[in-house]
């Protein structure tokens, strides 16, 4: 291709255990309010977790019919309410055939809970007491089909499943098919909704939840010399991408362009990361190169802060890399995690809203509950507790998987050129 | 040949099988070309009270002749299939990964990830409590998990990913790898799919959906696309991956080419949770942006590897799309061929086993027949069905995958000039 479309967020449907709605959770997060909480409404047995950061103020029957509320994932119903926000905020009329527009949705796992209630009926009431939509609706791509069903939709759509990166890597794959014509419009982002028993017991195996002093307000505490782990989050993301001259064209108020994209592998461990950061500080590069600018015009980094004992050092360590120590000890960086908690397959959307809404608005939302940074974590700006208004000329999200996947996206504020 | 520059020319140069027709691209090619079935009873657990009894396994897979006894452990079946369809996948191709491997990458997909340790995790929980659950059991039952174990294998450090659309799963993770090497952001891909969900939950819970065959006393010839007593899919189980490459550094180093990846299609039906758009139109869709993508004629359309999973619904509308994009008069001359009549419906590698057939019926000038198609339903007429091994001039061929929720995907391949 001989001139590169541009790409540019023109809205935003964020739902998580800060809010429904742009508003609401930007509002949260600029104020610092945790989202974590003791686990209600939901039946967790015996968990040995009992806190969470849940999406409380979600009303499905808000955003979703009768039938999918009862019989669809939760994991589905963030995201059609999520979509549904976006195109709101947008102000988008999705075209009459829908052709020139896709979806791509991170998730983790898709739709846990179809899968095990059907499972536990196959155990204890027999195989052909299984729903017939047991397996179309518990599927990872049941939340960008369903969306794109009732939306319309008939450009790509598709799940993305890396782990904790896959709303990153949504984002940043929506880019490319944007860039190349596969579509004009893209609804981008990730969808997560994992509190569950089965879960919560893994993650615990894994040893990687947080069990803080069991409160949940203070229990995430990304950087920080106590922190134990993460709080699992529940939401979704979705933004709206599209392609420049599409933008303009229908007049849309331009939020930020998606300038680039990068991804690697840490090749190296299932559960752990790289220590030297190597291989994230891969991705961040081609992050930086696509969008065609200097390390040195990054000036906010929201990172994946997940609060591990490993993970955090090996992301900052990776910064280093990437920015320089001149430069890095001048970025600004929040773990927006801290507020929002780990949202998984969505986690990556979440986090590329706020900092989208960051270089929109120069605002940067805080890290919350860092009261004693970690040694090992030092050798950038850490945004610690409230919000910081900065004029940014470009911002850095970025997110690890499970697995070793990595994903960085550069957001960069419009100037209307 | 297209005039897309070389560096934006995506080939195929290895092809890695672990299918229900045999271990390895020679074995599961000559099967295919033989017409032989890979079904039979499930052996895999007892499945006497199953409505569906019969499933399309891969056989003789010795999971350790590939993997290390400690790490082959830690992986559900389904890693395990992967990590050795990638290793025939590599030594099929004669690469060398280098130590440093960061333009090396993979997007591996599946359907459901890892079944049979969710199914044991989930009933552990429920049966002796969340504290018996292994710290392993998350990570091997997560559907990118294929993928990471991929990676960390063969050292793969450039983009790696799971893309997942149900039945289309592995042709999106052929189509997005190939523009992951058009992009510039990687040289070498391993792209394709793993499953492995003949497992007492999945194989109920896919029953359950109505749409599997209950032709339990005929296992061969229960799989039967575009025949009038088609009653459903049988489930197939494997891994499939596929070594692509820019062009210019394949023949470089004198890599031999099998296709040229040079068209990709997805597009959405935006229809039904589990039932395709029946004229096919977004079906259709996919084929002529697959075309178009890689500057191909749509007259050069002489083969189509077809999804048909022997759906009463499905195959009609996959038939009526491909007139749709061909036009009536050239689809008549395609030939088209059904090949899960004879490896099973593989779910999330179904896709990149039937592109590589598709690949190697390009590379070999030879098209694979659709076995048990006794009679032709009159709703699937308008195309040249293929029932017995055929050579033919292979200029463009096709492979379709449409999935659960209405995605679908179209692969293009052509043969490389000399």
């Amino acid at each position: 291709m001989s001139r590169r479309r541009r790409v540019v967020m023109t809205g935003i449907g964020v739902i998580c255990s800060l809010g429904v709605g742009r508003e609401d959770v930007w509002r949260n997060a600029v104020a610092g309010r945790p989202g974590g909480a003791p686990i209600t409404g939901i039946e967790i047995g015996d968990a040995p977790v009992t806190m969470a950061c849940q999406a409380r103020e979600f009303v499905v029957e808000d955003f979703v019919d009768r039938r999918l509320a009862r019989r669809a994932d939760r994991v589905t119903h963030l995201a059609l309410a999520a979509a549904q926000l976006a195109l709101a905020d947008a102000h988008l009329r999705i075209s009459d055939d829908g052709r020139d527009t896709g979806c791509i949705l991170g998730t983790g796992t898709g739709g846990n809970r179809v899968r095990d209630e059907n499972h536990q009926i196959m155990l204890e009431r027999g195989l052909d007491r299984i729903s017939p939509f047991a397996i179309p609706y518990s599927m990872c791509n049941h939340p960008p089909a369903e969306v794109a069903m009732q939306l319309k939709l008939r450009g790509p759509t598709m799940a993305m499943v890396t782990a904790c990166a896959a709303g990153t890597d949504a984002i940043g794959t929506s880019t490319a098919v944007i860039r190349r014509g596969d579509a004009d419009v893209m609804l981008a982002g990730g969808t997560e909704a994992m509190i569950t028993p089965l879960w919560i017991a893994g993650f615990d195996a894994m040893r990687v939840l947080s069990h803080h002093r069991d409160d949940p307000t203070s229990a995430l505490r990304p950087f920080d010399v106590s922190r134990d782990g993460f709080l699992i989050g529940e939401g979704a993301s979705i933004v709206v991408l599209e392609e420049l001259e599409h933008a303009t064209a229908r007049g849309a108020t331009i939020i930020c362009e998606v300038a680039g994209y990068g991804a690697s592998a840490d090749a190296y461990h299932i559960t752990d990361p790289d220590p030297t950061g190597q291989s994230q500080a891969r991705a961040m590069r081609a992050a930086i190169a696509e969008a065609g600018i200097a390390p040195s015009a990054i000036g906010y980094v929201n990172a994946h802060g997940g609060a591990s004992r490993p993970g955090d050092p090996a992301e900052i360590a990776a910064l280093r890399r990437v920015l320089g120590e001149d430069h890095a000890a001048q970025t600004a960086v929040s773990a927006t995690k801290s507020m929002h908690g780990h949202c998984m397959g969505a986690t990556g959307a979440v986090e590329g809203a706020l900092t989208a809404l960051a270089v929109a608005e120069g605002r940067i939302p805080p890290t919350i509950n860092l009261t004693d940074l970690d040694p090992e974590c030092t050798g950038v700006d850490h945004v610690v507790g409230t919000a910081r208004d900065v004029r940014l000329e470009a911002a850095l999200s970025t997110n690890n998987g499970l697995g070793g996947h990595n994903a960085a996206i550069v957001l960069v504020p419009w100037k209307g050129q | 040949m297209s005039p897309r520059e070389l560096r934006e020319r995506v080939v195929i140069t290895g092809i890695g099988l672990v299918s229900p027709l045999g271990i390895g691209r020679t074995e599961t090619w000559a099967a295919a070309l033989a017409g032989r079935s890979g079904a039979g009873p499930i052996t895999q657990f007892d499945a006497s009270d199953h409505a569906a009894r019969i499933a399309f396994e891969v056989k003789g897979f010795d999971p350790l002749t590939y993997i290390d006894r400690r790490a082959a452990r830690r992986m559900d079946r389904s890693s395990q299939l992967a990590v050795a369809a990638a290793a025939l996948a590599i030594e099929d191709a004669g690469l060398v990964i280098p130590a440093d491997a960061e333009r090396y990458g993979a997007v591996i997909s599946t359907g459901n990830g890892g079944n049979a340790t969710y199914e044991a995790a989930h009933r552990t929980l429920l049966e002796r409590g969340p504290d018996r659950i292994s710290p392993v059991a998350l990570p091997m039952i997560i559907c990118n998990m294929a993928a990471g174990h991929v990676s960390i294998a063969y050292g793969l450090q450039g983009p790696l990913a799971c893309v997942l659309t149900a039945c289309a799963s592995s042709l999106h993770a052929l189509g997005e790898a190939a523009d992951v090497i058009r992009r510039g952001a990687a040289d070498v891909m391993l792209a394709g799919g793993s499953e492995a969900a003949v497992t007492p939950y999945a194989m109920a819970a896919l029953d359950a959906s109505r749409a599997m065959s209950h032709r339990n006393d005929d296992p061969a010839g229960a799989s039967r696309p575009f025949d009038a007593q088609r009653d459903g899919f049988v489930l197939g189980e494997g891994g499939a991956i596929l070594v692509l490459e820019r062009i210019d550094l394949a023949l470089a180093r004198g890599a031999t080419i099998i296709a040229e990846l040079a068209g990709y299609g997805a597009t959405s039906d935006a229809h039904h949770i589990t039932e395709p758009d029946p004229k096919g139109s977004e079906q259709a869709r996919a084929i002529r942006r697959a075309l178009a993508s890689g500057d191909i004629d749509p007259s050069t359309v002489d083969h189509v590897n077809a999804h048909a999973t022997s759906t009463l619904v499905g195959d009609v509308s996959e038939v009526q799309g491909i007139i749709t994009a061909l036009g009536a008069a050239h689809a008549e001359r395609v030939a088209v061929s059904a090949t899960k009549s004879m490896h099973g419906h593989c779910l999330g590698a179904t896709g990149a086993l039937e592109a590589s057939l598709a690949a190697l019926a390009v590379a070999d000038q030879t098209v694979p027949p659709t076995i048990n198609l006794d009679n032709l339903d009159p709703a699937c007429e308008g195309v040249d069905h293929v029932r017995t091994t055929r050579q033919q001039a292979i200029r463009t061929a096709l492979c379709s995958g449409f999935g659960f929720g209405g995605h679908n995907a179209v692969l293009a391949f052509t043969k490389v000039g000399e």
